[in-house]
């Protein structure tokens, strides 16, 4: 049977920061995966000859260059996906942490004006 | 019988947990999420739209200005660039509370399980306990919320009646067999859907908390 949960514990789950370095690699990881999957899976489908293998994927080349819906691009989209993923998981780990500290310093500044 | 005394009791469950702290503490972090995916995301359109436009010019828009059909006003100009951040911060700001409120209702009592640690510390608020993910709330959270978006985004291109000329959404198909731009397809999709961001979710929570073991412990 479980035991009772502390309110200590509560008011540690709402303000408990989020490890950048590892939201970062963790999203990095399923960016890179995610787009590998994407180009594996339209690689992987039966096409008929000279018809073109994932047209509108491929226009992802415009941003990132190297990639294309191939093997080898796909590799490329999995470093990308992995920069994308990353750069996402650091952006919300940050914007977490600086909204909870901003959200606590204005609870604190009123709760000093009430004490007051 | 004190005030405290007498708050005690009425906030605190059978089983001794303060519930009305616990409702608390889940709408306040779902806020902090709604205001952080919902920034993120305007952010993201905002520039997509201006790099968009430094790219191609004239002939910029292709694919980025489908977004109209879900962001009323919005087209691929400095202007439009604007109204697209205003829509991306209300969808994905309403998706990220949301999705925090559905974690934390399934989460519930055992929120103690995604601390790091917990042993009383002097001062959560001031010393914060490190967070760690737990993947099977995470995965019926945000999982559910993605098949809703998709279900509802399906029955929106359907009920405006642009369902056959919708091309670029079919290509879904490619992904989530089984997917169409009908209402029965949407149902389908969004079943499975939810299945690929839940395990998704898992994988993101596993790989997060391996690292947070490592660097914490």
């Amino acid at each position: 049977m479980s035991r009772p949960v502390q309110d200590h514990e509560i008011l540690s789950a709402v303000f408990a920061k989020m490890d950048t370095i590892a939201l970062t690699i963790a999203s990095g990881a399923l960016g890179s995966l995610a787009l590998f999957l994407a180009t594996a899976i339209l690689l992987l489908q039966p096409v008929p000859e000279n018809y073109p293998v994932g047209p509108h994927l491929s226009a992802l080349a415009d941003y990132l260059p190297g990639y294309s819906v191939t093997w080898v691009g796909s590799i490329a989209g999995a470093l990308y996906g992995f920069l994308i993923g990353a750069v996402a998981g650091f952006a919300a780990a940050v914007y977490w942490n600086l909204a909870h500290y901003v959200a606590l310093g204005v609870m604190l500044i009123s709760s000093a004006e009430l004490a007051d | 019988m004190g005030n405290y005394e007498n708050m005690q009791a009425v906030n605190h469950s059978e089983s001794g947990i303060n519930l009305k702290l616990l409702h608390a503490a889940i709408r306040f972090n779902s806020l902090i999420l709604g205001l952080t995916g919902g920034t993120l995301f305007a952010v993201i359109v905002y520039f997509a739209t201006h790099a968009s436009i430094a790219r191609w010019g004239d002939d910029s828009g292709n694919y980025l200005g489908l977004l109209a059909v879900f962001f009323p006003g919005y087209s691929v100009t400095a202007s439009g660039a604007w109204i697209g951040a205003f829509w991306a911060f209300i969808y994905m700001g309403t998706f990220s509370f949301l999705s925090y409120r559905l974690y934390g209702r399934v989460l519930g009592t055992r929120i103690s399980e995604v601390l790091l640690s917990t042993a009383p510390s002097d001062n959560p608020v001031l010393k914060p306990s490190v967070m760690r993910l737990h993947g099977m709330s995470l995965g019926m959270a945000i999982g559910a919320m993605a098949a809703l978006g998709l279900f509802g985004s399906t029955a929106w291109l359907v009920l405006r009646g642009t369902a056959q000329e919708s091309v670029h959404a079919a290509l879904l198909s490619n992904y989530i067999p089984g997917y169409s731009v009908s209402l029965l397809g949407g149902l389908i999709g969004a079943i499975q859907l939810f299945a690929f961001v839940f395990l998704g979710c898992l994988l993101l929570a596993a790989v997060y908390n391996t690292i947070v073991k490592l660097r914490h412990q």
